[in-house]
């Protein structure tokens, strides 16, 4: 009687502790979804009911602050990186992973050391060469400079899933008569498509955000959407609905990545290949 | 059709060897076993056959074709993995189809070939399914079919049976006998179980270090055996082997009277064989000589009991009906027609005359 009772005082007390906690967590969140949709003047207060109004995320896409730009630039920027960077930290993720390289375990650590240099060391190097060669403000230079964050991450990341593949079953697709790429395009891209999903999902959040780089290294062509929120500081103090409404249309398409990766974070892929 | 040679094939890692000099003629149609213990060197050779592994020395023909410098797809062999091996991410059709897809066969003649090695080994209703919606028996009948779909130069069957229970292991035992008769192509196969080893193979090859020690028919590796290793590995339980020395026509040990007759010329360190089901368990003062019982086990088939002799043991096989104790006194009759003699030094056989 008693342990029941204690068990169901336990598991109330579990759930008001997890809601807590979420709501310390999205409050900021919730803060922003109801700024997004009041008038300026609605904003400073703590009101819950309200009018809602569409009219920040119409000014936001207007002149001057044009965000629809922006919102192309982050796009193209962040699309185009992952597109260069999951082939291609495939295919170095794989002769890590299966051939005998020379240095190999050293080149994995350098690889992965690139990312301790801290950003803000390195973006004046990165502005002079791009100012002597042109890629200033421009939407290639972005690319190249995400790729350079990503990449690092993306080789390890997928290693990480091809070592997961059983070398037997590789091994097996060759007796049977497949050569190395045959045993690539039909074997390994198969059975690490969750993996290398989830990375590319990972590289294009990581691009989507990145602002350092993008506040030093452009000014008005390239412009990303974290630089567009620096707009909406006025005279008179920031504009808190706008920033707001832009600040949701940053969030929705990571939302939306998350949702996918979750459904792709799909267990035992590799289940049943060997015993 | 082709046979298979290996002409002083030698794999090392840095100084480690893990295939000596090994030299092997199978032939064509033949079933060759290879058995030995554990790190032998058994998948080394097979996978040197098969191409995942380069030897560092020799050559490896399949027919009349030298073979080390292809790439396992062109040496059209078959293969089936200690594990499996299979494509998790394909049914099992798909998976049995891939040898023929990847090949290029026409389409027209697929289905039917899947389907037709699917039922030589019980399948046809698990075609639709992955690999992980099956038991493992299953499994491993998707990686024998996956082998058998085309009509390769070799099988090559790594353990293919390690992993199943006792029970489908002796049907599946039976049901590859079959289908190596049916079939009709070379295959090698390795295995560290005897009896698979005796009841499949035309020839074995038993294997130890890295070499083969003896390669012969089970009846003349069984009863004939060329050295101590292979006397030893071969039966269970092993053969008793007893340190001694022979003298005036008989085995002497612990300096006693003979216990066996040996009609060989008197050598001072010598090891006497003689299988277990050879002695026979006597009342005390009968028998060829006096032991006391050091344990006994009752397999339900029959009592093997362990007799200290001196100070070595020896086991022997009496039938179910068998009563002894711990400590009793036993007579032991050694059957002299079935006994081996080794040389102790080099562990090579003495023979008769
Ligand atoms: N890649 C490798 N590098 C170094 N040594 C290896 C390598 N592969 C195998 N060996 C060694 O070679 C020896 C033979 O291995 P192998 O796998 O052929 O044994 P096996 O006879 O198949 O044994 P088992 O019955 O346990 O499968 C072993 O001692 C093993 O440790
Ligand atoms: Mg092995």
């Amino acid at each position: 009687m008693t342990g029941t009772r204690i068990r169901i005082v336990w598991q109330s007390l579990q759930t008001v502790i997890i809601l807590a906690a979420a709501a310390v967590m999205l409050v900021p969140i919730i803060w922003i979804f109801l700024a997004a949709f009041k008038t300026h003047v609605d904003v400073y207060q703590l009101k819950l009911v309200f009018r809602p109004t569409l009219e920040n995320f119409s000014t936001v896409f207007a002149q001057p602050y044009d965000l629809g730009q922006k919102l192309f630039n982050s796009t193209i920027v962040a699309a185009a990186t992952v597109a260069i960077a999951i082939p291609v930290a495939t295919g170095a993720a794989y002769a890590f992973s299966r051939f005998e390289l020379r240095g190999a375990t050293a080149m994995l650590v350098l690889i992965l050391a690139t990312q301790f240099v801290p950003a803000v060391v390195i973006v004046l190097p990165f502005f002079v060469m791009f100012r002597d060669i042109g890629l200033l403000d421009t939407r290639v230079g972005l690319v190249l400079v995400n790729l350079a964050i990503v990449m690092p991450f993306a080789v390890w990341m997928i290693k990480g899933f091809i070592d997961g593949i059983p070398v037997d079953t590789e091994e097996a697709a060759m007796v049977d008569g497949s050569s190395r790429l045959q045993v690539i395009r039909n074997i390994v891209l198969p059975m690490a498509a969750p993996g290398l999903i989830t990375s590319g999902i990972f590289c294009f959040i990581i691009a989507w955000n990145e602002f350092l780089f993008a506040l030093i290294l452009t000014n008005k062509d390239a412009v990303t959407l974290p630089i567009g929120l620096a707009l909406f500081k006025a005279e008179e103090g920031d504009l808190w609905n706008l920033l707001s409404a832009a600040g949701i249309i940053i969030m929705v398409p990571m939302f939306v990545l998350a949702l996918v990766i979750r459904r792709h974070f799909v267990q035992g892929m590799t289940m049943g290949a060997v015993r | 059709m082709a046979g298979v040679r290996l002409k002083n094939v030698t794999k090392r890692w840095g100084s480690f060897v893990g295939v000596d000099n090994q030299s092997l003629e199978i032939k064509d149609r033949e079933f060759l076993v290879l058995l030995g213990p554990s790190g032998c060197g058994k998948t080394t050779t097979m996978r040197m056959i098969a191409g995942l592994e380069e030897p560092t020395e020799g050559e490896i023909w399949i027919g009349d074709r030298m073979v080390n410098d292809d790439l396992p797809k062109d040496r059209n062999v078959a293969m089936v993995f200690q594990n499996y091996g299979l494509y998790p991410h394909m049914t099992v059709f798909e998976n049995i189809a891939y040898p023929l897809r990847v090949r290029r066969a026409a389409k027209a003649e697929i289905t039917p070939r899947v389907q037709a090695a699917a039922a030589k080994v019980e399948l046809a209703e698990f075609l639709s399914r992955r690999p992980r919606e099956l038991s493992g028996g299953q499994r491993q009948r998707v990686a024998l079919a996956r082998a058998i779909v085309r009509t390769p130069l070799v099988f090559l069957m790594d353990e293919p049976l390690s992993n199943l229970d006792a029970k489908l292991r002796v049907s599946m035992r039976a049901e590859l006998k079959h289908l190596s008769h049916e079939l009709q192509i070379t295959t090698i196969y390795v295995t560290h179980d005897q009896i698979e080893a005796m009841t499949l193979a035309d020839r074995v090859g038993v294997m130890e270090h890295g070499r083969i020690q003896q390669l012969g028919t089970p009846d003349q590796i069984y009863n004939d055996p060329e050295n101590i290793f292979v006397a030893g590995f071969i039966g269970s339980p092993a053969m008793n082997l007893l340190q001694g020395n022979i003298s005036n026509g008989g085995f002497v040990t612990g300096g006693g009277r003979p216990i066996a007759d040996a009609s060989l010329p008197d050598q001072n360190a010598a090891v006497m064989g003689i299988r277990p089901e050879d002695i026979s368990v006597t009342a005390a003062d009968d028998g060829t000589t006096q032991a006391t019982v050091y344990a006994t086990e009752n397999t339900g088939e029959s009592v093997v009991v362990t007799a200290q002799l001196g100070q070595q043991r020896l086991t022997c096989k009496g039938d179910r009906y068998l009563k002894v104790a711990i400590n009793d006194r036993i007579g032991l009759s050694i059957n002299s027609e079935h006994t081996y003699f080794f040389d102790a030094e080099t562990g090579k056989r003495i023979r008769r005359g």
